[in-house]
């Protein structure tokens, strides 16, 4: 990728008199470059890229939701997740093409406050940052219900559920880590999610090579529609908070090495990687136990299926990679959560002073405080399928509204719109995806559709008052 | 006269990093690429650091710039917010063409001059280096190679009589130039003993092999140990692994 100049102006100030930062002046392979001399160095290859977006996946789909989505949908769950990547996937292009023509900080807000304005973009950007904080309670919770079937598996019985403080516990300790830490946490990264796939696929090809009868167990036979049809659409609403990571790569776009090559092939390959083991999980799971069974299990049902197959072994070794996989999820989602803060304050969408840096240790506190603060009310609440839910509607938001984004500066063709990599059939996979986006939403439970749009609402009121006079919106 | 050679001076500007008393007439000659950075962790986006550290460190470098030019330098400067330090390191090196990177360390008036020969590697940039920052001075040079067990007399003689005919063709008078020859030593501590005789050390980037994995580049390391500057010539752009 040659220089990439950058063309974007924006304007006016906030309440506070603060004007949006400048914008860079080019963008290359290996840096940002602002004023000549100044620049922003990429240091994120395609493997962290990779990384990033399928460990904050990989928690959830997996360790989480086999038990509930089987409850919801028998079988047919498999074809939920299906649907689920598939709209991720149909997502995933567009939002490719995007941020190789803005490959900046702030991921899907950045494209969509350039593409079509401020309102929007405030909409989406604080929609985000609320979004990764239900989805990071949603995965401490998760993470409460595993460190609980630790204790159940020692045998120790406590006269309380300590799902919800084992939450509180860990959300804390993440944010402190995360403010205090100066640990390499992207190599911990990378090698947390080489653990979990390896482990992973050991366990899944026993699993398959069992259900289609290799070693005498077979298939429970069962209805593949058990429940109808509805509930697979509502059950694809419900897990699709376990395709949220992809975008998590774009919103450290600005820190990812050779742009134009490693954004496509980590968010698009995250997502087939990740759909690949999600179905083969719900087909193992479901043939393991019937989805009636696996539906009482709950949250841990992958721990009983992994002691069906291999025994007490199996079940250690789940529970490790489930506390492992939400634990890197959730801290995954709170760092992204940060970048959002700092990408609506660097446009004075937010208080400057809310990205600002610790001089002690150089992280972003007041950033990820205001990411892991309302973690904690969130987390309280407990109810994994409305955090997921509201985690959900507010990410479709933002993916509908990027492929329309994508349609928007297409048909506007602006000179500074110069994407290195472009998205296949155009206009029809943009237009299904924020078709199948905004669709999904419909299928949620009214009170996470409700949530969402109160936090919708409040996010356009707080633009209004805070940042009216400010324009983010490229010259198209 | 002789090309200036572009020396990079990577300074930790916002940890406290100066430009140390001495380094602005040593490179007086040289073309400097003056590169400010700064190491922030992951959970810091580098355009945050920017937005809160730009304005102080472009001061400093303002400063530091001012310093080489009264100096008589020629300078270039880049102000560079990085997750990884080394990784900046090199891409500047690369960028800017630069012949060596100075580990900047006090020094007095330069008078004795220690060039570590390792081999016939590089030995065309080490003596470009050497030619261009003190050629037009008076300091002596002393070329010091450690041999090992299998190599003859007469091929240290060859390597160090090559690398005085190169120093002569940048313009060194061969009076100022000495040799030394060690054996039976390990290179890396003789090189560390013998440096605290001199002010300023000039010697290759060492490739990569298992022990610089474990114990860091033998450069960084002679640097420690020794006080003064240490310039430490770069391999050629060609030879680079990805």
């Amino acid at each position: 990728m040659a220089e990439q100049p950058v063309d974007v102006e924006p304007e006016g100030v906030n309440v506070a008199g603060e004007a949006p930062v400048e914008e860079p002046e080019a963008v290359t392979d290996d840096t940002t470059v602002h004023d000549d001399d100044v620049e922003l160095e990429r240091t994120i290859g395609l493997v962290g890229g990779l990384a990033i977006g399928i460990g904050t996946m990989i928690g959830a789909g997996i360790f989480v939701f086999p038990g509930l989505a089987a409850a919801n949908a028998g079988l047919a769950a498999t074809l939920s997740f299906a649907i689920g990547g598939l709209i991720a996937l149909l997502v995933a292009l567009p939002t490719s093409e995007l941020a190789t023509a803005m490959p900046r900080s702030g991921g899907g807000y950045y494209f969509i406050s350039r593409g079509m304005g401020t309102a929007y973009g405030a909409i989406v950007g604080l929609g985000l940052w609320l979004g990764l904080m239900f989805a990071s309670a949603f995965y401490l919770v998760g993470l409460g219900h595993y460190a609980s079937a630790v204790f159940a598996e020692l045998g120790v019985t406590l006269p309380f559920s300590p799902v919800i403080g084992i939450g509180l516990l860990f959300g804390a300790a993440l944010t402190a880590l995360s403010i205090g830490g100066t640990e390499n946490t992207a190599k911990i990264q990378n090698v947390v999610v080489g653990i979990l796939l390896v482990v992973l696929t050991g366990f899944l090809s026993y699993g398959v090579l069992d259900a289609v009868g290799v070693f005498g167990g077979g298939t429970v036979p069962e209805q593949f529609f058990s429940r109808g049809y509805f509930p697979v659409l509502t059950t694809a609403a419900l897990v699709f908070t376990s395709y949220l990571g992809f975008a998590q790569v774009a919103t450290v776009a600005g820190e990812i090495k050779q742009p134009g090559r490693n954004l496509p092939l980590a968010m698009v390959g995250s997502v087939l990687i990740v759909t690949v083991f999600y179905v083969v999980t719900i087909f193992v799971a479901t043939s393991a136990f019937g989805a009636e069974r696996l539906g009482q299990f709950g949250e841990t049902a992958m721990v009983e299926v992994a002691r069906d197959f291999l025994g007490l072994p199996g079940a250690v070794a789940i529970l490790g990679a489930g506390l492992l996989a939400t634990f890197s999820s959730a801290n995954a989602s709170i760092l992204s959560a940060s970048r959002a803060v700092y990408a609506l304050s660097r446009d004075a969408l937010l208080p400057r002073k809310a990205s600002e840096v610790n001089l002690r240790y150089g992280t972003p506190h007041v950033a990820l405080l205001a990411a892991g603060g309302p973690i904690f009310v969130l987390v309280a609440t407990g109810r994994v399928e409305l955090l997921a839910e509201v985690a959900s509607f507010l990410h479709l938001i933002m993916y509908g509204l990027m492929c329309v984004a994508l349609i928007v500066l297409r048909r506007r063709n602006p000179k500074w719109y110069a994407p290195s990599y472009r998205v296949p059939g155009y206009p029809v996979v943009p237009a299904v995806g924020a078709l199948a986006s905004f669709g999904l939403i419909a299928f949620m439970q009214p009170a996470s559709i409700a949530i969402g749009v109160v936090v919708m609402f409040v996010s356009y009121l707080w633009y209004r008052y805070y940042a009216g006079n400010v324009t983010l919106k490229g010259d198209i | 006269m002789t090309d200036s050679p572009s020396i990079l001076v990577p300074l930790r500007v916002l940890e406290g990093e100066s430009v140390p008393e001495g380094v602005p007439d040593l490179l007086a000659t040289a073309h400097v690429v003056l590169l400010g950075y700064h190491v922030i962790p992951e959970q810091t986006a580098t355009g945050q650091a920017q937005m809160q550290f730009e304005d102080r460190a472009t001061e400093r470098l303002d400063e530091y710039e001012t310093m080489f030019e009264e100096a008589g330098a020629t300078v270039e400067r880049r102000l560079v917010f990085t997750h990884d330090g080394q990784k900046t390191i090199d891409r500047m090196t690369t960028e800017h063409d630069c012949l060596a990177a100075l580990v900047p360390n006090a020094t007095g008036p330069v008078e004795d001059v220690l060039v570590a020969v390792r081999g016939t590697v590089g030995v065309d940039r080490i003596a470009r280096v050497v030619g261009g920052l003190f050629g037009e001075t008076d300091a002596s040079v002393t070329l010091y190679h450690v041999a090992e067990s299998d190599e003859t007399d007469e091929d240290v003689g060859t390597l160090l009589d090559g690398m005085v005919n190169r120093l002569e063709a940048q313009g060194l008078d061969a009076s100022r130039i000495e040799t030394r020859v060690e054996r039976d030593q390990e290179a890396f501590d003789a090189i560390v003993d013998a440096a605290d005789a001199f002010d300023v050390v000039v010697m290759g980037e060492s490739d990569p092999s298992l022990a610089t994995f474990v114990f860091g580049m033998p450069a960084d390391q002679v640097a420690d140990r020794f006080l003064g500057p240490v310039l430490v010539v770069q391999r050629e752009p060609s030879e680079e692994t990805e």
